[in-house]
């Protein structure tokens, strides 16, 4: 009952967002060919439709960010929890780390470029390099955080830093590997997204982008609309996995 | 050293923190005791004497500075898991369920599952938490997880068993509760515990001998008999019991508070 009424505000919001819009636009206190109107937004994506290249540019956006997700996701995470194995390992790699998280992600993409060509595979490790940095940052600095008394308690019952490791230090950093994959789907996108300008026949960042460069602010509107659909899918799929994993 | 029977004895214990440095603290110093076998040794001192410090060096977790520590005979250096060790707070982890927690320490020495599960449900009945099996802690009382904890504890059978403060945060019914399970537990066991408080009532309620500390550089100040038969040590009738009077006011004068 709740979620339906939230819903419903949900949906009554955009619609007097959108319809503001159009209004504004009609009665000429906004320009169209400047900031793009609803109702052309509307034609322009159901051209897209039919024509199906919508599809395919956002099926080749999902594709590379849900990959790159998983991947920089799953890694960043295992090592993350991992690095609490070894502490000599850890101290020795912090400052590497610290130094590749300071610098913009985004700045590795031209070499990534030249290293993977311009198919989906450089989008693909551009999005995994990005949230392969978050997952690996936040999971450490999560198992740092872990209870003291809670890795007394574990050596005074004899455990191994393994056993420790696995009984207390990974359940009790689950919910920080959790709040980094709903940053990461953010990250993914970025990571995809940037990628198509820089070179790309395809996916959601090039509709974007040379929609901007015809001037076609209606499209532009179309690929950032359908990014954001991709965004709320994939934050649900976070969600689902939550569910699972969350204790 | 001479060999006798106890389970645990500590011979000249010191431990300094952060020695030849600004923040250098003297937590206790030469202190050197007996566990008798199936006695209850509670240890009263003022906050800050180093009682905590003193466990976590009695099981292992922690080196002395001088002194040494024997369990049952043998010196303990670097190894854990020789006595049954309840942490200040219960510690229970809240991923699992009360089942689970109760068999860490089974799990941790390799157990087979059939083996750990048949122990803790054992304890887990004795301890009237039968139905809770598959509860998570969150959703217990505090008299619950603190018997959880107990049990996690007891589950590893050992023969020594070092409680710090562990009804210290809850109320008086449920703490007079606790105390009677435990002392029973303890003695039907036959298992010898030390029992840090600073609850002098439960001291005299619980403890055989009662150890005196000083304020901090902790040092023995007193250790005195309680000579009460187990039929007297009902918390609540003892209170009334002239000899309870007695001993609460002789080791009230003696605390540094
Ligand atoms: N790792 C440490 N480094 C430096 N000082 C410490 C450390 N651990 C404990 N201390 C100090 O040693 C002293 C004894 O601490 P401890 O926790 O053993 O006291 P306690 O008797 O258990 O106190 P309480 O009754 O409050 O639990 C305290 O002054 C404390 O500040
Ligand atoms: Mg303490």
């Amino acid at each position: 009952m709740l979620n339906f009424r939230v819903l419903l505000s949900q949906i009554g919001l955009a619609v007097v967002l959108l319809g503001l819009w159009e209004y504004l636009t009609a009665i000429g206190y906004l320009s169209a060919s400047l900031y793009g109107v609803p109702s052309g937004i509307a034609t322009r994506a159901w051209e897209m439709m039919l024509s199906g290249e919508l599809w395919q540019h956002t099926w080749v956006t999902t594709v590379e960010a849900v990959i790159g997700f998983a991947i920089g996701s799953a890694m960043g995470s295992f090592v993350g929890l991992a690095l609490w194995l070894h502490e000599p390992t850890a101290r020795c790699l912090r400052p590497f780390i610290v130094a590749i998280n300071g610098v913009p992600k985004i700045a590795f993409a031209p070499l990534i470029i030249v290293w993977f060509g311009i198919g989906m595979e450089a989008k693909i490790a551009i999005a995994a390099i990005l949230t392969f940095i978050v997952s690996l940052i936040t999971t450490y600095n999560g198992t740092l955080e872990t209870d003291k008394d809670l890795l007394k308690l574990m050596r005074s019952l004899g455990a191994s830093r393994v056993q420790t490791w696995l009984k207390v230090v990974v359940p009790a950093g689950t919910p920080w590997m959790l709040s980094a994959l709903r940053l990461n789907v953010g990250f993914a996108l970025i990571g995809a997204v940037v990628g198509e300008y820089i070179s790309s026949q395809e996916g959601l960042g090039y509709v974007v982008y040379y929609s901007g460069v015809l001037y076609d602010l209606n499209g532009v509107w179309v690929g950032i609309f359908a990014l954001m659909v991709v965004a709320l899918l994939m934050d649900y799929l976070v969600t689902l996995f939550e569910r699972m994993v969350r204790w | 050293m001479v060999t006798t029977n106890a389970p645990l004895r500590t011979e000249n214990l010191s431990v300094v923190f952060n020695p030849d440095t600004e923040t250098e603290v003297t937590a206790f110093r030469d202190i050197s005791f007996e566990l008798k076998s199936e006695e209850i040794l509670a240890i009263v001192g003022p906050s800050g004497c180093g009682k905590s410090t003193l466990f976590n060096v009695i099981a292992g977790l922690q080196p002395a500075t001088t002194g040494q520590v024997e369990v049952k005979n043998r010196q303990v250096a670097d190894a854990t898991g020789h006595v049954g060790y309840m942490l200040q707070k219960d510690m229970l982890l809240p991923w699992r369920t009360v089942i689970d927690n109760v068999c860490l320490g089974l799990e941790v020495q390799g157990l087979a599952k059939s083996v750990r599960r048949a122990r803790a449900q054992e304890l887990i009945s004795a301890f009237g938490l039968a139905g809770f099996e598959q509860a998570k802690p969150g959703t217990l009382s505090g008299g619950m997880r603190q018997r959880v904890a107990f049990m996690r504890t007891l589950a590893l059978d050992p023969d020594v068993i070092l409680l710090d403060e562990p009804f210290s945060a809850l109320d008086f019914q449920t703490r007079t509760l606790l105390q009677l399970e435990v002392m029973k537990i303890i003695s039907e066991q036959k298992k010898s515990a030390v029992l840090v408080t600073h609850d002098i009532g439960e001291a005299v309620t619980m403890a055989d001998r009662v150890l005196v500390l000083s304020r901090r550089p902790g040092t023995i100040k007193n250790l005195v008999e309680i000579d009460l038969s187990r039929e007297d040590r009902d918390p609540v009738k003892l209170r009334k019991n002239d000899k309870f009077q007695y001993y609460f006011q002789a080791l009230w004068e003696q605390l540094e508070l």
